[in-house]
């Protein structure tokens, strides 16, 4: 499941950009997942069948590590610690993983309800 | 019209087109008329054409790249399930909605040596459906998720019927004998390959993009001109690679021989095999393996009686019993094949019988039963090449293996010119040579091949 974002319209405009981006850092900073080693997308809910489809279709090593950092996060949140500073996720390794496969299930499924509901006219020619 | 959010570009395009003939003929009118094809050459593409008339017309792109050149087992039949998938342009589903709009059929298969994508569609509907093809081989996105997701439990599914058809596990294992590797390998996968570790995205694109080069395929119409094939293919494959990642190779064929048993609890199968023809474009041409496997027969192509073929009457104390002679044709080599399929104890008795008969070929036979055998020869080979489906992949064959494509005309003349003695002989070196016997089913009761006379 994607949700709505408006992150497509600022990036086209440079000057919306240049000042939002400072807003966006903190934010993120300050979600607190980064500090258990996670990634945004890794927050995305699972119970949905495009989710479940999106994740069935990850490489092995991509599931490995989502579920290693998944693990990790339970236990510290279990224990009440955060991850050692130095191996909080950095904003470069924040990368979207997930919602681009996601992305692709919906244009996928949005494209069989197009087709379903096409309405055909017979064509003149081959008569 | 249809509406815009609902169907692409290109059927967009296509129903345009529709409207605008540029040269269309009604149903009535006449056609080049010929039967024979006419070759020519777009952008080092081979291509075959026959403009027959009729208001279906069919396209198929023939490759060199049949289970004898696969570089790891499955891949053929992998790449034949993987064609018309999401392309760069269009999704799976798209070129199914599309294809079905336009009233057409997609196919794709594979045989021991070629490797066939094709559609069968409405007259007017040529271009859309060449550039479908060249969609096909040049942009197909080979995905993971779709090979897990679809190639892999349609190749399960495929093995599963595989395991369950006696026969087709006979003709395979006849003909792993025969050839051992190249046109020995198995038509379909068995259970025993580990699929994960050869049939993964990655190898099948590798495996793609050596069939979909220009010198690996040629493409083949029925009821289309040829100028019009040609503009087509030069305006919709300029982009296919020039050469092939990997030469599709494999070694000349050579006869082994040999009796392979198999166990199923199924039903019952033999197959007994002799070295036989290659094609009539191939160097091992021997026109006499058909009439000969015209005498032996099996099959009556008249209703309630045997026929005149020595089989059949052979096997004519076991009516449920399948028992037919098919000669099998590849471009360096062939076999003549008997197969029975039916009752363990029927096929023990027949088979002996059946031998016994293929002694007396060698012996001499009456000039009655070569003459009616040389015209169904003639005929059954006649009717292959003019049937649109087959013919295809024998002239596209052609054209890729030796450049000649497969003319009707000449292989009429050939086994005309069979005589008598020339069977003989062929019936002597096929008793000479060791068989390929292979049996699959309840072995205790399915004999031998010494128990029925043969040398293997």
């Amino acid at each position: 499941m994607s949700t709505p974002s408006l992150a497509p319209q600022i990036m086209k405009r440079p000057w919306l950009m240049r000042w939002m981006k400072p807003i966006s850092n903190w934010y993120f900073e300050n979600a607190g997942y980064r500090k258990l080693g996670l990634r945004a997308d890794d927050l995305i809910p699972e119970e949905s069948d495009q989710v479940q489809l999106a994740l069935r279709r990850l490489s092995p090593k991509e599931s490995y590590d989502r579920v290693y950092r998944m693990r990790r996060a339970f236990q510290l949140s279990l224990s009440h610690q955060l991850l050692p500073k130095e191996e909080w996720t950095k904003a470069e390794d924040d990368t979207p993983y997930l919602s681009p496969i996601i992305k692709e299930i919906e244009a996928e499924l949005s494209e069989r309800e197009d087709l379903e509901s096409m309405i055909i006219s017979k064509r003149k020619a081959n008569n | 019209m249809l509406s815009r959010s609902a169907i692409g570009r290109q059927a967009q395009r296509a129903v345009l087109r529709a409207q605008q003939p540029v040269n269309r003929r009604g149903l009535a009118a006449p056609a080049s008329g010929s039967f024979a094809y006419e070759t020519g050459d777009a952008q080092g593409i081979k291509y075959a054409a026959r403009d027959i008339p009729g208001a279906v017309a069919s396209v198929a792109l023939v490759a060199k790249a049949g289970t004898r050149y696969q570089s790891a087992p499955g891949l053929s039949q992998a790449l034949s399930l993987y064609a018309f998938k999401n392309t760069e342009r269009r999704s799976t589903l798209r070129i199914q909605r599309e294809s079905e709009l336009l009233g057409s059929a997609l196919q794709a298969y594979h045989s021991r040596e070629n490797f066939v994508v094709g559609a069968k569609f409405l007259r007017d509907d040529l271009p859309y459906f060449v550039e479908l093809l060249a969609e096909v081989a040049n942009l197909t996105k080979f995905q993971p998720h779709v090979v897990h997701e679809e190639i892999i439990p349609l190749l399960q599914f495929a093995e599963k019927k595989y395991l369950s058809n006696t026969l087709a596990m006979a003709n395979n294992s006849s003909h792993g004998l025969a050839f051992h590797r190249g046109l020995g390998a198995p038509l379909e996968l068995s259970g025993a390959i580990p699929l994960s570790k050869y049939i993964t995205a990655d190898t099948i694109a590798e495996f793609a993009s050596s069939v979909y080069a220009k010198p690996s395929f040629s493409i083949v119409a029925n009821g289309a001109q040829s100028a019009e094939l040609n503009k087509w293919i030069s305006e919709f494959f300029p982009d296919t690679a020039a050469q092939p990642t990997a030469q599709l190779t494999s070694e000349k064929s050579k006869y082994h021989g040999g009796e392979e048993r198999i166990a199923h609890g199924g039903s019952n199968s033999l197959v007994i095999s002799f070295p036989g023809s290659s094609a009539p474009t191939g160097s091992a041409y021997k026109p006499e393996a058909a009439v000969f496997a015209a005498i032996l027969g099996g099959q009556s192509t008249i209703k309630w009686s045997p026929g005149f073929s020595l089989v059949a009457n052979a096997a004519q104390d076991a009516p449920n019993l399948h028992v037919a002679t098919k000669s099998h044709i590849y471009s360096d080599a062939g076999l003549v094949s008997i197969e029975f399929h039916g009752a363990a104890s029927d096929i023990r008795n027949t088979a002996a019988k059946v031998v016994d008969t293929v002694k007396s070929v060698a012996q001499g036979f009456s000039s009655e039963l070569f003459q009616k055998a040389k015209a169904l020869a003639k005929f059954q080979q006649l009717e292959v090449g003019q049937e649109a489906q087959a013919g295809m992949e024998l002239t596209g064959a052609g054209l890729v293996q030796g450049g000649k494509a497969f003319q009707i005309d000449e292989v009429a003349k050939a086994i005309d010119s069979v005589t008598e003695e020339q069977v003989k002989t062929f019936a002597k070196e096929a008793l000479e040579n060791k068989a390929s016997v292979a049996a699959v089913g309840d072995l205790f009761v399915l004999p031998y091949a010494e128990e029925i006379g043969l040398r293997v």
